[in-house]
């Protein structure tokens, strides 16, 4: 009895191993997928994130309204590599607000330029950088020349306590209050607005990185002369892919595909990309 | 018999000298160099490298001529015991021309600046060029002290640059303003020493002067290959997109340095009771040699030889004034300064009062004395001392000055050459017929 039951079952196991081997020759999901990731596979959706404004050389909107751009194509990599296709959720009206869907679950990762903060660390995982740019300013050399007083204007920015613009819900905002403490900080609504702010003597600074600083005196060469750069050499903005704070595996499957397609974002290509030309 | 063939043969060596440097030749030979230049034909590179030996010819006896000229200058005048006279009417002229020039500088171009603005062109191209030139970002810093970048202020020159604490070595380094200094002061020192001792070397310095003039009447002769060699690359250096950015900035400074170069010649004739024509002839070989070699020192034999042999301007005062002159009062750096102020506060939306432009031609006065012992871009970086107090960046300055470099240097060191032969003229006029000899 006890040998008939013990062959019943080893018989059905078998069965269902026999069954099952088809299934697992067609799809790259191996049986036993920990739960992040077999969550994007069972629904055979990757459900990404990105800001509703367009982001010039990483991701931008057709005239058609289908987004494009190297961080897209990376996306869609990504959800090709897991066998699923790719929902884009573009209705975040901030870079915070990225890391809010993805914190909250409405969405698996997000991609928009976001950097690494010690604020985003505490609610979502973050991927190995796919592109590291250095923290810049953009300055009106008049103003700067005249609070340095004959100084280099080095001086003055390393301990600059002026008005500094930066874009509200950006990663810039933290920066801002660690780095230039004695600044007073103001948000502006977007990049356009930051710069209008620039312009009109609102603020003296703005502060962004490296790749958005050069982006807006290459398309505008005549601010060269009213507005100078700076990069801070010793400040990084590590640009990562933004990942539920639970989904460990996808993290890891994430970090492979960036470390096999690294160089695909470069400070050089971002600047010649065509999709970086249009007004700051 | 063989010291009349070799006078015959220095006197043939003159005239040839003469002949080849006549104005019309020198004026020919300019505008060969500016036509070539202007058509930035490949082969105008290899023209660089036969300029620069053309330089580094005159140089040769730059330094020994300096020193040998000064200490008999010193002489001479003190001997004469019209030492004193000439010192002060020297410093009167001096001190007018100064504020001449300062004057002129400020007025004609602050009036271009305040009738003429930028269009979005100009600002598009002058800004693309201030992107590629300043290598994409301007300035670099750390937040963190530990990994702090070298913060680059702008080069001082000032009083040091004259002193000579180690003669050997200015001259070993070719620091001219170093040995003008000195040999000023050892001058004095071998006039009292020759007194008490009745002892000196003062016909070994006349000959070694005598020689030197010798060696720069054979180089003289290849005074229009070298203006060809040396403005024709230039000119094709600085392209027609660099001057075509730059003309806000070039049109005051030609038009304002051709003002002020008319008038060199021009004074000097009212001073001499020559014709302006022939002023401006004689004065044209001196001039174009340091717009040929951007070196106002290396014009120092050749403005002495045609001040006294040429205009016959008094030795005297030609000889204590043109090496020191030349070397140290930038008349051309006052107006580079004060329209590359002008410059950058009309890009940056900068107005100027009356008070601010008295202000700039005494900040441009003051800095073009701490250019002393600079040359080139390196005499750029008392422009800081002239921006700063204005509120503008010396940063954004220096890249759109190096662009236009190229033709500034040019005008700069002609007015140096051109308004200091003017001084003595002024200060010391005719010599009496025959002329005397000079240094005694």
């Amino acid at each position: 009895m006890v040998l008939r039951s013990l062959f019943s079952a080893l018989a059905l196991a078998l069965c269902v191993g026999l069954w099952s081997l088809p299934a697992a020759a067609q799809s790259p999901v191996r049986p036993g997928l920990p739960r992040d990731l077999r969550s994007i596979v069972d629904v055979k959706v990757l459900r990404v994130a990105v800001t509703r404004f367009d982001l010039p050389s990483f991701h931008v909107r057709g005239p058609d309204g289908r987004l494009f751009g190297p961080e897209i194509e990376m996306a869609q990599q990504i959800g090709g590599a897991l066998g699923v296709g790719v929902e884009f959720i573009d209705s975040a009206e901030s870079f915070d607000m990225v890391v809010d869907y993805v914190a909250v679950g409405r969405a698996d990762i997000g991609v928009s330029k976001l950097s690494q903060t010690y604020n985003r660390l505490k609610r979502v995982r973050f991927s190995e950088p796919y592109v590291t740019l250095r923290h810049a300013l953009l300055f009106n050399r008049l103003a700067i020349a005249r609070v340095a007083a004959g100084r280099p204007p080095a001086v003055v920015l390393q301990k600059y306590a002026r008005r500094l613009g930066v874009i509200g819900g950006s990663a810039y905002v933290d920066f801002a209050s660690r780095n230039f403490p004695d600044a007073t900080v103001v948000e502006a609504r977007n990049w356009d607005t930051a710069i209008e702010n620039l312009l009109s003597g609102n603020v003296d600074a703005l502060y962004r990185d490296e790749f958005e600083i050069r982006r807006v005196l290459k398309n505008k060469p005549a601010l060269n002369v009213q507005l100078g750069s700076a990069v801070i050499v010793d400040q990084n903005a590590l640009l990562s892919v933004a990942i539920c704070d639970t989904c460990s595996k996808l993290q890891q499957f994430i970090n492979y595909h960036i470390g096999v397609t690294r160089g695909a974002f470069t400070l050089k290509k971002l600047l010649d990309s065509d999709l970086g030309k249009s007004a700051p | 018999m063989k010291a009349a063939t070799a006078v015959g043969r220095d006197n043939s060596l003159k005239a040839l000298s003469r002949s080849i440097n006549r104005p019309a030749i020198t004026i020919a030979a300019i505008v060969l160099a500016l036509a070539l230049g202007a058509m930035r034909l490949p082969f105008l590179e290899y023209l660089r490298p036969v300029g620069d030996f053309y330089i580094a010819l005159l140089q040769i006896c730059v330094l020994p001529f300096l020193l040998a000229t000064i200490p008999l200058a010193v002489r001479s005048a003190m001997a004469s015991g019209s030492a004193p006279g000439v010192l002060k009417s020297l410093l009167f002229w001096v001190l007018m021309t100064v504020v001449a020039v300062a004057a002129v500088s400020v007025t004609i171009p602050s009036l271009f600046f305040s009738y003429a603005l930028p269009d979005e062109q100009m600002m598009n191209n002058i800004g693309a060029l201030l992107g590629r030139s300043a290598d994409s970002v301007d300035v670099e810093f750390a937040i963190d002290a530990r990994h702090a970048v070298e913060i680059k202020g702008a080069a001082e020159g000032g009083i040091f640059a004259l002193i000579p604490t180690n003669i050997f070595a200015s001259l070993s380094s070719n620091d001219s303003v170093r040995v003008l200094v000195f040999a000023a002061i050892f001058g004095v020192g071998m006039v009292l020493t020759e007194r008490e001792s009745g002892r000196s070397i003062f016909e070994a310095l006349r000959h070694i002067q005598a020689v030197c003039v010798l060696i720069f009447d054979w180089f003289s002769l290849l005074v229009p290959i070298g203006i060809v060699a040396l403005v024709a690359p230039q000119v094709a250096r600085l392209g027609p997109d660099g001057f075509t950015a730059l003309t806000f900035f070039a049109y005051p400074l030609l038009a304002t340095g051709a003002v002020l170069l008319l008038a060199a010649p021009l004074f000097c004739a009212f001073a001499l009771g020559a014709s302006p024509g022939s002023v401006f002839g004689a004065l044209l070989k001196p001039v174009m040699l340091g717009a040929s070699t951007r070196n106002s020192l290396v014009c120092v034999p050749l403005a002495l030889e045609t001040l006294k042999n040429d205009l016959k301007v008094k030795d005297e005062p030609c000889d204590l004034y043109i090496p020191i002159g030349i070397a140290t009062i930038r008349f051309g750096t006052i107006l580079y300064f004060v329209i590359a102020t002008l410059f950058m506060g009309t890009l940056m939306g900068r107005q100027f009062n009356v008070i601010d432009l008295g202000s700039l031609a005494v900040f441009s006065v003051g800095a073009s004395f701490a250019t002393i012992g600079l040359s080139g871009i390196a005499a750029l970086a008392p422009l800081a001392i002239v921006l700063r107090p204005f509120g503008l960046s010396y940063e954004v300055a220096v890249p759109l000055m190096i662009i236009i470099d190229p033709l500034a240097d040019m005008v700069r060191t002609m007015l140096n050459v051109a308004i200091n032969c003017m001084i003595p003229s002024l200060a010391g006029g005719r010599a009496a017929m025959p002329t005397t000899q000079s240094a005694q």
